[in-house]
């Protein structure tokens, strides 16, 4: 469906103040956005909604002036612009509340709202009216801080305010909110709420990304959802209920790419008990079976990227208790303080998700870059073999494509370094396999590979946790997917009967309904 | 907002301010000559062209970089100065040339992206060069004007110690009540946000290792009034000495903490433990050990987040 | 029936792309000394004579195995300016007398020193991640300071005839120095391809937190980098002693900037490794060539100190535009 402004009578200005049209975003091969159109109106707070990935974040870096569209144009008040940085932006009186905030933590609240336009003449700073103006300004929002604090040492609730003040002080009439309950608690949720309905009030345009569907339909008045970087609708939210949203949001066909499950006996792998699941959160409890791949999913930010981590060694997990479970069956205690190289003693291997930052050596060839997994047990002046053999049979095994092993990594495409990554953790001696986002960036064959990979590690006796955000692989692949949401998993679904529905609605909160009434 | 508080970015720790005034009253009781008034003006005349360098030393620092190349300035400042014997325009020259290394330095750290400890290394390299091309071995004289007006007293104090907090009273009034000083910290502590915000980093780093070369030069115009002529390796102690005054500080070279009275009460431990170890009699060369040991435990107080260089 | 055809590169042009890629990725240090050659041939080819060649060669040697060491420190992302104060520690142990111990327990003891100094090194910079630069610059005068006080009152000593030896002698027409120099490279090439501290240098060097996530013992890896930094600048401070040249009191400070000079040149650079050990040899060479033909110009040392600041420059502008 097509942005359809007719259908919108509760619109208090028209015409649009902010519209981005046919906006398309790529970055190098992949297409983030595609032919997005969006408009914005006084008095209107207007929510993005989708999935991880489905393209609103991008969207709205556009609108902030982060990132130039590849096609496309903006308008404000009916007249096209081009935003090239996020100055300029600002300048045109674009506000955006960014989830990292763009303030100075070394510099005052005043000093931070009035940075690069200072009160006072020719190079002087007139403090004391930056001062008033800033008192000013956190007084109108309802705020009582003073603007003398350090921004450092603001709670994140508080730096929210900051940004807001900002806006409001260089009279921005566009504010772009990106995830912004993500950090706070029930009563500062509450205030942003106050604020934002003030904002509309003072016949702003306001943009509300989020994936919190109880905030979108309490605050805001129109919603889009956009879905693998293409609109999919916008509407009246009085037109719109939570599941529908829902189905809206993810309902792809799956994909015939994922190899069959087996079915047999379990034993227990790994258990871990009291993993650190993210600062000031309750502790979780993770097991693991062999011959089975366990999902663990959860919107940005919910925990699961802690979780997987502290059962990888590289988070500080101090009160968990790990136990690794051998082939027969025997319990070897895991030191929970201990390092990842520690884990790997243990037969336990962690995969980054990050694999150019976390991952792959880009100076080192494919060959060096897979075989470093195999001198865990030797002295660092012990021969380091080159193990030839031993590399191109994992290579050959996992289907990796490359002319000699001995090519450099970054000429590879984002399959097969994924594959590298694989075979460097495959390569050692291990049975557990903890993997961040297997496929980010690959393309759809050397998925198949991939998934065909990981089914023949667990088939062989191995476990697999599989941390992704991609639900269709999710649900194709595993046979238990576990739902985090606020740091605890919520909910424990069979892959076999798993829907996106019923993931989505788990990670969202959203309450089920029956699973007879699936798509509308 | 309150200087010693949490809440602030002058870095000055209980330690900054209470190492100096134990010296000053260590010394007081365990050295007999401290107090008196010979000892007191020597100290000063040998605390002030540090102090100043330190001063130019702080500003680079705020920005998240280090200037290896003061020393050499240094040097080159007192020979130009004293090369032409007697001549005036020996002392703007001077001064000109500090400014442009400055803005070399900054250029190579914020355009081509060099890392600032090669920047200045190889300008420290360069302009020690540069000092024995233009006096090859200590001599010269310096313009009649400028040793009379260093060594004699204003009221009863020593020329020395007005410029000096003359300086301080200057850089700190620059951080507190301009643009520059407060972009300064911005950029310091945060240059992506800070350019988010409108702040153009490339030319506050720019203008922040300028303002350390001037410094340095004004640093050696005091020294050439003080000693006289020009000499072309006397300035190569001051780098590691103004780092350690900088360090000693509370000034935290990562960026954007950091204060002229900070810097300044470094500048006086340094100097006061020098003195100290003077009038205790400790050999000259131990007395450099000693520093080094003091910059050890400096430096091992900031904080950092990478590993190695 | 439409004849396809199909547009192949032809071989010449596929060749020669390789051959331009093969050569591009080769260290600055090849083309500066290929430049020096070039320059001494076309100027006054007496400079070329393998008389002329084999007295750089003893030179450089010195400067080469400083810079084996550097230049594993600098692939481990940290920086080793400690060397001046090694040196003088070393010169003192050997020849001051105060260690009454035959000579060869002296080399050892020197050798150990080396290894001590970059021990501490490396732990104040790993375990209290203090910047490299200043803890080991601060080192260097601790080192200095100490030993000049304690020694400076005593008569400078002799250099005992076996240092004398390795340092000034020659085997037929080949310098024991550089004899020396060749014995301690190879190896460590050799070892560091094949051993898995090298294939640890490579990972760290090239993303630390990549190797972290993957369990290498990063830190470990850094603090044996400044133990072998320590241990070769003590060898060729050993060299230094026995040969004709000490009269130079900068030698110390030379030998720092020349050696950072000679790995940056030699295509290796914070992190980076592609030089691996040959390019900073060479680097090595190609620096005592120039010194010593600028000398031979007539350059003095303040045009040497110009100089050497505008190498580093340059590699270093060299290095940043390469890897954009």
């Amino acid at each position: 469906m097509l942005y359809q402004a007719e259908k919108a009578p509760h619109r208090k200005a028209w015409p649009p103040l902010i519209e981005g049209i046919d906006i398309s975003m790529n970055f190098g091969n992949t297409r983030a956005v595609s032919r997005v159109s969006i408009a914005g109106h006084a008095g209107s707070v207007h929510a993005v909604t989708g999935e991880n990935g489905a393209g609103k974040s991008t969207f709205m870096k556009i609108l902030a002036g982060v990132y130039r569209p590849s096609a496309g144009e903006l308008r404000m008040h009916g007249k096209t612009i081009t935003l090239r940085n996020p100055r300029s932006a600002r300048e045109h009186g674009i506000s955006t509340i960014f989830q990292e905030f763009t303030l100075l933590p070394n510099l005052t609240i005043a000093e931070n709202i009035f940075i690069g336009r200072e009160s006072g003449r020719r190079g002087w700073i007139n403090r004391k009216q930056m001062h008033e103006r800033a008192s000013r300004t956190l007084n109108s929002l309802g705020v009582d801080i003073d603007p003398g604090t350090l921004a450092g040492s603001l709670s994140v609730s508080e730096q929210q305010l900051v940004e807001i003040a900002k806006g409001i002080t260089t009279d921005a009439s566009v504010f772009i909110f990106d995830e912004p309950t993500a950090a706070l608690n029930g009563p500062e949720v509450k205030k942003l709420e106050t604020l934002i309905k003030d904002l509309q009030a003072r016949g702003k345009s306001i943009f509300y990304i989020s994936h919190r569907l109880d905030e979108i339909f309490r605050l805001c008045d129109t919603v889009t959802v956009l879905k693998d970087g293409q609109h999919v609708l916008t509407t009246p939210c009085s037109e719109l209920d939570e599941h529908t949203l829902v189905t809206l949001m993810v309902g792809r066909p799956i994909e015939d790419l994922f190899p069959h499950r087996s079915s047999g006996q379990l034993s227990s792998a790994l258990r871990c008990e009291r993993l650190n699941s993210g600062p000031g959160r309750s502790a979780v409890n993770l097991n693991l079976n062999r011959r089975e791949i366990v999902g663990l999913v959860g919107l940005e930010g919910q925990g699961q990227r802690e979780i997987i981590r502290a059962a990888a060694g590289l988070m500080q997990t101090p009160h968990a208790t790990i136990e690794k479970f051998n082939s027969v069956g025997k319990a070897h205690p895991v030191d929970p303080s201990a390092g990842v190289a520690r884990r790997l003693a243990h037969g336990i291997a962690f995969v980054p998700g990050d694999r150019k930052a976390e991952g792959l050596y880009l100076d080192l060839s494919v060959a060096e870059n897979v075989v470093i997994g195999t001198y865990r047990d030797s002295a660092l002046y012990g021969h380091a073999s080159a193990q030839s053999s031993l590399v191109e049979d994992v290579i050959a095994r996992i289907g990796l494509k490359v002319k000699h092993p001995k090519q450099s990594v970054t000429t590879l495409s984002g399959g097969n370094q994924q594959k590298v990554l694989l075979a460097r953790a495959l390569i050692a001696d291990i049975d557990i396999l903890l993997i961040e986002e297997p496929t980010r960036g690959v393309d759809v064959g050397a998925k198949a590979d991939i998934y065909r990979l990981l089914r023949g590690f667990a088939d062989e006796g191995g476990a697999v946790l599989v941390g992704s955000s991609e639900l269709t692989e999710l649900i194709g692949l595993c046979d238990r997917i576990l739902v985090v949401r606020a740091g605890t998993i919520v909910a424990e679904i069979d892959g076999t009967q798993a829907s996106e529905e019923t993931v989505m609605s788990h990670a969202l909160g959203v309450s089920q309904r029956q699973s007879t009434e699936k798509t509308q | 907002m309150n200087p010693f508080g949490p809440n602030s970015r002058s870095g000055l720790k209980p330690y900054v301010v209470s190492m100096p005034i134990a010296l000053i009253v260590g010394l007081s009781f365990a050295a007999t000559d401290f107090l008196n008034r010979g000892n007191l003006s020597n100290l000063s005349a040998q605390i002030a062209p540090l102090a100043i360098a330190t001063l130019g030393q702080l500003l680079v620092a705020l920005v998240g970089g280090i200037d290896l190349s003061v020393g050499s300035v240094i040097s080159l400042t007192t020979c130009v100065a004293s090369a032409s014997v007697g001549s005036t325009a020996g002392i703007a020259l001077a001064l000109l040339l500090g400014c442009v290394i400055g803005i070399a330095n900054g250029l190579a750290v914020s355009v081509a992206r060099m890392h600032p400890i090669i920047a200045t290394l190889s300008s420290m390299t360069f302009v020690q060069g540069l000092a024995l091309y233009w006096l090859p071995t200590a001599g010269g004289l310096a313009p009649p004007f400028l040793p009379a007006f260093i060594n004699s007293t204003i009221a009863g104090l020593p020329v020395s110690i007005l410029l000096l907090l003359g300086c301080v009273i200057v850089v700190g009034w620059l951080l507190a009540r301009t643009r520059f000083g407060l972009r300064l910290y911005a950029v310091g502590a945060h240059p992506r946000n800070a350019s988010l915000n409108g702040v153009t980093d490339r030319q506050i780093i720019v203008a922040a290792y300028a303002a350390g070369g001037l410094f340095a030069a004004c640093a050696g115009v005091v020294l050439t009034g003080r000693i006289g002529a020009g000499d072309p390796v006397i300035g190569a102690q001051f780098a590691l000495a103004t780092i350690t005054a900088v360090a000693l500080g509370g000034v935290q070279f990562s960026g954007g903490i950091g204060s002229a009275v900070g810097a300044f009460c470094g500048v006086l431990t340094l100097g006061l433990m020098r003195n100290g170890m003077n009038l205790v009699g400790i050999d000259a060369f131990l007395q450099s050990a000693a520093t080094g040991v003091l910059l050890l435990i400096a430096i091992s107080f900031q904080r950092r987040t990478i590993i190695g260089f | 029936m439409p004849a396809i055809t199909v547009q192949q590169t032809p071989d010449s042009q596929r060749a020669a792309r390789r051959l331009y890629g093969f050569l591009s990725n080769q260290p600055p240090s090849w083309y500066g000394l290929g430049i020096l050659l070039l320059v001494a041939w076309a100027t006054r080819p007496a400079l070329l004579s393998p008389l002329l060649l084999l007295a750089i060669l003893k030179q450089g040697a010195i400067l080469g195995v400083v810079t084996i060491g550097q230049s594993l420190v600098v692939r481990s992302r940290s920086i080793d300016l400690s060397i001046s104060g090694v040196v003088v520690v070393v010169i003192w142990i050997v020849t001051s007398g105060a260690i009454p111990l035959p000579v060869p327990a002296l080399v050892f003891l020197a050798l150990l020193s080396g290894a001590l100094i970059g021990t501490i090194n490396g732990l104040i910079i790993t375990r209290l991640r203090a910047s490299a630069v200043v803890v080991t610059l601060a080192m260097a005068i601790v080192l200095t300071g100490s030993v000049v006080a304690a020694s400076q009152y005593h008569q400078p000593g002799e250099t005992p005839d076996l240092l004398r030896i390795v340092g000034s002698g020659r085997i037929g027409s080949l310098p024991i120095a550089a004899i020396v120099w060749v014995a301690v490279l190879i190896p460590f090439a050799l070892s560091l391809r094949t051993c898995v501290f090298g294939r640890y240098l490579d990972a760290v060097g090239s993303n630390p937190t990549a190797a972290t996530v993957s369990g290498i013992p990063s830190l470990r890896v850094m603090s044996i980098t400044h133990i072998f930094s320590g241990l070769t600048t003590a060898l060729a401070a050993l060299l230094l002693v026995g040969s004709v040249s000490v009269g130079n009191t900068n030698i110390g400070q030379d030998m720092v900037l020349n050696s950072l000079a000679a790995v940056i040149l030699g295509g290796v650079s914070f992190g980076s490794g592609k030089g691996r050990m040959l390019g900073p040899a060479v680097g090595a060479f190609m620096l005592t060539y120039l010194f010593s033909l600028l000398i031979g110009f007539g350059l003095g040392a303040a045009g040497q100190a110009m100089v050497q600041g505008a190498i580093i420059a340059l590699a270093a502008l060299v290095f940043t535009f390469r890897s954009r």
